[in-house]
């Protein structure tokens, strides 16, 4: 007789996780939506007159022609083209790994760049760097994709036109007579940031030539009021960075340090160093944030507190009287002798405020206090006199020398512009055709210097409006320097020739400095020599040391700066404001960084367009991010329809500007509050970015670069789908994530045992034979929950190193992503201020996989060593092992995403076929690249596996000795995360990691009644809420029905029959 | 009655059997042949821009593989020499000789000579050099007597069966690493290669991956 599995029914007491608003609603949309695995349409050959049916028989009639003619059996020609003349250490087939650097505006991201064959495919964090310690982040990730970008200037030219080379150079020479004869002031440069020693040296020079020369820099993202702050507070020349790793309470005010926003690698490292928690006993940080909207910090906090960002002011000033009361200073009581007295803001708890400064103190220099670095100078002055006050300033708070020199304003340059004086403007990288701030009217200022010049490696706004518009390079393509966050000197080294005839800035620098173009690093080497002042043979050492490993420390700072100017900090108190009352007619406006185009610059890169926001799952389009009581207020919906996200469309009107949007409503944001997500609406960059999101930058002006108020939204009566990955792949609540608090999981270590079904798990039995596991090496991942902050990097390295395609947006909202690992995202609460959990799901590589019993080709079998491997070309696409998959990480190729173009996939044979020749070249030759109607999943990166086995046993010789050496086999997606919460492993090896988290109690798998067995589990999240806190929750582990109290001994009863056996549960 | 059938039809059945069966045994040997990996390129032999004859140089001026392919023992691909490790020699002996004019162009011009390729595993497939010839696996067992070719030819079939038979029985191939590149070895007087191979296996702890994805990723 048939035994079905009886999944047990959602606990209707304790805590219920949610997804979406729908979920929590329990709309009938979303309950339609959750029975069926794709959304409507997805698994149905729909609107096409050419039927399952018809299609068989018209197969069957191909077929029948094709075996009329059995020609071409034999293979094609092909040629073996060696070298002529072997360049040094090129193994043919063998890959090479080089120390570089990616530039970034807040410090480089110190990186090893994978190349095989002379072509870079992938980029992995420098393991030696004290920053990196061999993480990355997405946009490091994606940054590889960006190289190969068809999209990218591929030629010089002038008013639109080509020209050739020799007539650029005849202009450098020109506009260097122009600007000698005038001193230089005939001549502005507008430079992205870079923070690259060298061109800092080369601007020097430069100025000494051209003594009235304009250098102005300009980041849409960063206005710098944190150095502002920072010399106010800790004098000229300074600035501050966090040392999260030290913190163990931890307050962020409207600062996302966690996602891109504001962050390093460096500091989700840090933090989760401080949140890990293996055993009762170790320490757990704790962090409290205040924030408007739902950021990747808000999930990992312990107390979170939705505020609008305007009532910062008031609750920061509030913060620091509850700081004086528990720990009363004269410092802080001339500090607040000239603040305002301001009301808190309806709805905040004065207790939260009281007992989160109490916690603060009694952290004394282990707290700290971050605020958002775009926030107006004066409360980012008070975070840190608070800091200062609670001693974290040279423990948490490292003071450090800047590291940029003092620039003129993308304003001020304006202004020069407007009275005259330019005749050549030379724009170094960026856009600020595109992300000026919109009161400035920069496209009209540029039109108005007679001669502008834009160098840059992609094609964008400001090249079309530029008269010469040259071809930059890729960081992967030209010599370079940068410092890192810490300021560490980092090398740059090209990996390939630009692809397209480019020049960096610093070649253009050196040309307009009169000098010929630099030979290699000579610049580069030049600079290295005068910061070591080293010469002679040292030089020549110590220069190979540092392109190999790719850095040089900087000497730690002498003295962390411990003399604090509260004066200057109690002065500006009188500026802070109240926050202005709450009106739907004037909303307050954020201007978010998008966390998968950054300010924009990533908006032409199909893997972050694909890339599922963190927090709202959206991909290839941004929205204005509404909390629910303010889209009713305004009579806003989102509606699902046929399990598309439909998005009302509305009118944002801001100081007389407009724009329309798609207003997409979410949890845990601030009433009255919109966020408008840049980088998006951009249609002069290529392809990818075309279609994809509206401008934000539009509405945005000089002063109101972050936040402002009096916005109006209004309906327009127009909708628009929008593509969220957020509903697709629902797994009913079933104790998926499993969390504790610090207490529970000191009285009860194997807490997990006891949530959900596995504490009523009868003995398991099972009806398929095992596979035989007696392979040398029994491969397993554990993911740490409390570590993993939801951050996708994981999700971007895996794109990279598994040749995963891009799909459109089309597809997406179809539910066919390919990314074999997703991060769910779980909200659990009220939907005004829920909570938040993240969990990266990716094949369990099940032991008993459902999967492999219904493959009718045996295309997905068991490995001896635990894989559930996946041989593409046996597999005929028949999905019966996603549909049996319990954990949905099945992908399935419904088109040729390799070879067709997006938006010609229904197009079929007519499409043209073929793949960009450059896009080829990204792709790691390691991995089969899938062709259509062929199932995919995570294969736990065999092709690394199997090459790390290759290497022991060519190591090993004629000797028995195959050891893989413990910790050197990673996976793309640990490699790349920056909160080591991926960790992968033989679980035959004693001293592995995963060995030891494995046997660790809080260790638990998914739906284990089900007895799959996966070799993915999970470590569960221990949250450290404060009990003195207002509405602290002192418990998170469900009750599971019984009523009575679970000791320990119920768990272990339970659990010690868990493993061996299965069966089902009534 | 008249006859309904014509009198050529008595022989009919016959003649459609007999049809029926010798299209029926083409169609079968047909595919035993074609179908087959025994088919998968055995004997093909392309005619190469340079005559290189690999028996002058291995068995009578007594190269070692490795002179030429460079790169066997430590990377996936076992590479075709480059034009500088010819001319490393020709340009001294036969350094005129009419049969190596591609070679000289190639050296002069930098343009590679296009040599045709004889074994190419499917783009599905991984197949590593490195660690067959580090474990005791000669080139002789998949690309058979090359040192008694003139002109390289498919010898083995080198289909899915065929690497199986090996990864499954290593021991009827494995032999002394100092050995690997003599391709005209045989196990000493007294030794089966039986014998050799099962003491290789135990004691390098040999264990051909049988599994998908030992060659397929």
């Amino acid at each position: 007789m048939k035994r079905t599995i009886h999944h047990p029914p959602e606990s209707k007491q304790g805590r219920t996780y949610w997804r979406s608003l729908g979920e929590y609603a329990r709309t009938a949309d979303f309950e339609e939506w959750l029975h069926r695995e794709f959304p409507a349409g997805a698994a149905e050959w729909e609107n096409d007159p050419l039927s399952r049916r018809n299609f068989i028989r018209l197969m069957g009639a191909s077929l029948a022609l094709a075996g009329l003619s059995l020609s071409g059996c034999r293979r094609p020609e092909a040629h073996l083209v060696p070298f002529t003349q072997s360049p040094e250490w090129v193994i043919p087939g063998k890959k090479l790994s080089f120390a570089t650097a990616q530039p970034r505006r807040r410090g480089a991201i110190p990186l090893l760049a994978t190349t095989f064959d002379g072509r870079p495919i992938k980029l992995e964090g420098n393991p030696l760097h004290p920053m990196s310690q061999g993480a990355t982040d997405n946009h490091a990730q994606a940054s590889i994709l960006d190289l190969y970008d068809p999209a990218r200037r591929q030629h010089l030219t002038r008013a639109g036109k080509k020209v050739q080379p020799a007539e650029w150079d005849a202009e450098i020479s020109r506009i260097r007579d122009e600007a000698k004869s005038s001193a230089g002031a005939s001549l502005a440069i507008l430079a992205d940031e870079q923070l690259s020693p060298t061109r800092e040296r080369l601007r020097t020079d430069l100025q000494r030539q051209f003594p009235q020369l304009t250098w102005a820099t300009y980041e849409p993202l960063s206005p710098g009021r944190d150095l502002e702050a920072s010399s106010l507070v800790f004098g000229d020349n300074t600035e501050f960075r966090p040392n999260l790793s030290a913190a163990s309470t931890i307050l962020a005010i409207d600062c996302d340090f966690l996602g891109s926003d504001e962050g390093d690698i460096n500091d989700t490292r840090g933090f989760a160093s401080g949140r890990r928690t293996r055993k009762p006993g170790d320490s757990t940080n704790r962090l409290y944030v205040v924030e408007p909207r739902f950021t990747l910090t808000g999930t990992m906090a312990d107390h979170r507190l939705r505020l609008r960002s305007s009532a910062a002011g008031p609750f920061l000033l509030e913060l620091a009287r509850q700081i004086r009361a528990a720990k009363p200073s004269a410092d802080l009581n001339s500090l607040l002798s000239q603040s305002p007295d301001l009301s808190l803001p309806e709805g905040v708890d004065p207790a939260w405020i009281r007992e989160c400064a109490a916690d603060l103190v009694a952290h004394g220099n282990r707290s700290l206090i971050l605020i958002g670095r775009r926030l107006p100078v004066p409360l980012q002055a008070l975070g840190l006199a608070l800091n200062a006050a609670l001693g974290s300033v040279g423990s948490t708070l490292l003071v450090q020398p800047r590291r940029t020199s003092p620039s003129s304003t993308l304003a001020q340059l304006a202004g020069k512009i407007r009275s005259g004086s330019i005749q050549t403007l030379v724009i170094l990288g960026g856009d600020p055709v595109y992300n000026a701030p919109a009161d400035l009217n920069w496209t009209a200022i540029q039109s108005a210097v007679p001669n502008t010049i834009h160098l840059s490696p992609i094609s964008n706004a400001t090249s079309k409006a530029s008269t010469w518009s040259v071809p930059g390079t890729h960081f992967l393509e030209s010599w370079g320097d940068a410092l890192a966050q810490d300021g560490s000197y980092l090398s740059i080294q090209p990996m390939i020739q630009p692809l397209w005839a480019g020049e960096s800035q610093l070649e253009l620098l050196c040309r307009l400095l009169g000098q010929p173009k630099p030979i290699g690093p000579a610049l580069i080497r030049e600079t290295f020599a005068s910061r070591t002042s080293q010469s002679g043979e040292k030089l020549d050492q110590g220069w190979n040391d540092f392109v190999r490993e790719g850095f040089l420390l900087s000497p730690s700072p002498t003295a962390n700066q411990k003399t604090v100017n509260l004066n200057a900090v109690a002065g500006l108190l009188s500026r802070v404001e109240n926050s202005p009352t709450e009106d739907p007619a004037s909303l307050e406006a954020i201007f978010s960084q998008s966390g998968a185009v950054d300010d924009g610059r990533y908006a032409n890169n199909g893997w972050m367009q694909e890339w599922p926001d963190p927090m709202t799952k959206l991909t290839w389009d941004n929205a204005i991010l509404l909390s629910q009581e303010t889209a009713q207020s305004l009579g806003l919906k989102n509606d699902i329809i046929k399990g598309i996200l439909v998005a009302d469309v509305v009118q944002a009107t801001l100081q007389g500007r407009s724009i329309e949007a798609p207003a997409l409503i979410v949890p845990g944001h601030a009433n009255f509050t919109a966020t408008l997500p840049l980088g998006y609406g951009q249609e002069d960059l290529g392809p990818v970015a075309k279609g994809a999101g509206f401008d934000a930058y539009r509405l945005r002006t000089t002063t109101a670069d972050y936040q402002t108020t009096g916005l109006q939204l209004k309906r327009t009566g127009r909708t628009r789908e929008l593509a969220v990955t957020q509903e697709h792949q629902v797994m009913e609540g079933r104790d998926l994530v499993r969390e504790a608090t610090v207490g529970e999981f000191q009285k009860n270590p194997a807490w997990v045992k006891t949530v959900g079904m596995d504490s009523h798990m009868p003995p398991n039995q099972t009806f398929y034979p095992s596979p035989k596991l007696d392979g040398m090496h029994q491969w397993a991942m554990v993911v740490d929950l409390s570590t993993c902050t939801g951050c996708n990097a994981c999700v971007t390295a895996c794109t990279a190193e598994n040749n995963i395609p891009i799909v459109g947006k089309d597809q997406v909202m179809k539910g066919r992503e390919m990314h074999w690992i997703r991060v769910d995202r779980y909200f659990t609460g009220e939907p005004d201020s829920p909570e938040s959990v993240s969990q990266p799901i990716a094949c369990m590589q099940c032991e008993n996989a459902p999967c492999e019993t219904v493959c009718p080709v045996n295309a997905t079998v068991h490995n001896d060593e635990g894989l559930n491997v996946m041989a593409y070309n046996r597999c005929i696409g028949t999905r019966y092992c996603a549909n049996n998959c319990p954990y949905k990480v099945r992908r399935f190729n419904f088109f040729d995403y390799n070879q067709r173009a997006l938006d010609k996939l229904y197009w079929g044979p007519l499409a043209p076929k073929g793949t960009e020749e450059t896009i080829k070249l990204q792709k790691n030759p390691n991995v089969t690249v899938r062709m259509r109607g062929v199932m995919e999943k995570c294969t736990f990166c065999v092709q690394r596996i199997e090459d790390a086995k290759i290497t022991a046993r060519v190591r090993a010789r004629d000797s028995a000795d195959l050891k893989i050496p413990t910790g050197t086999l990673k996976t793309a997606c640990q490699q790349a995360c920056p909160a080591e919460a991926i960790v992968f492993g033989d679980l035959l090896d004693e001293s592995a990691e995963v060995t030891k988290l494995r046997a660790l109690p809080q260790n638990y798998s998914l739906l284990e009644y089900l007895n799959v067995r996966p070799r993915l589990t999970y470590l569960g999240r221990i949250r450290n809420p404060n009990p003195a806190m207002p509405g602290a929750r002192t418990s998170y582990i469900p009750s599971h029905g019984h009523g009575e109290n679970h000791s320990q001994g119920h768990g272990e009863a339970h659990s010690a029959s868990g493993h061996e056996n299965s069966g089902d549960h009534k | 009655m008249a006859n309904i059938f014509p009198r050529f039809s008595n022989w009919l059945p016959i003649k459609i059997l007999v049809c029926i069966t010798i299209i029926a045994a083409s169609v079968v040997s047909g595919m035993a042949y074609y179908f087959t990996p025994k088919y998968t390129r055995v004997g093909y032999q392309p005619t190469q821009p340079v005559a290189f004859d690999h028996s002058l140089h291995v068995n009578q001026l007594g190269m070692d593989c490795r002179y030429c392919h460079t790169g066997v023992e430590k990377s996936s691909h076992s590479n075709v020499p480059s034009t500088q490790t010819c001319m490393n020699c020709h340009t001294q002996i036969k350094s005129q000789s009419p049969k190596l004019s591609a070679v000289r162009e190639s050296w002069k011009t930098g343009n590679p000579v296009p040599w045709v390729r004889i074994h190419k595993a499917p783009d599905y497939v991984y197949f590593n050099h490195a660690v067959h010839v580090n474990r005791g696996v000669s080139c002789v067992a998949c690309h058979g007597h090359v040192n008694h070719m003139e002109v390289v030819y498919h010898a083995k079939p080198h289909s899915m069966g065929w690497c199986l038979e090996c990864h499954r029985a290593p021991e009827n191939h494995l032999r002394p690493l100092d050995q690997v590149t003599n391709l005209d070895w045989e196990p000493p007087a007294g030794t089966t290669q039986r014998e050799l191979g099962e003491k290789y296996v135990k004691e390098w702890n040999v264990k051909p991956p049988v599994s998908c994805s030992g060659c397929h990723r």
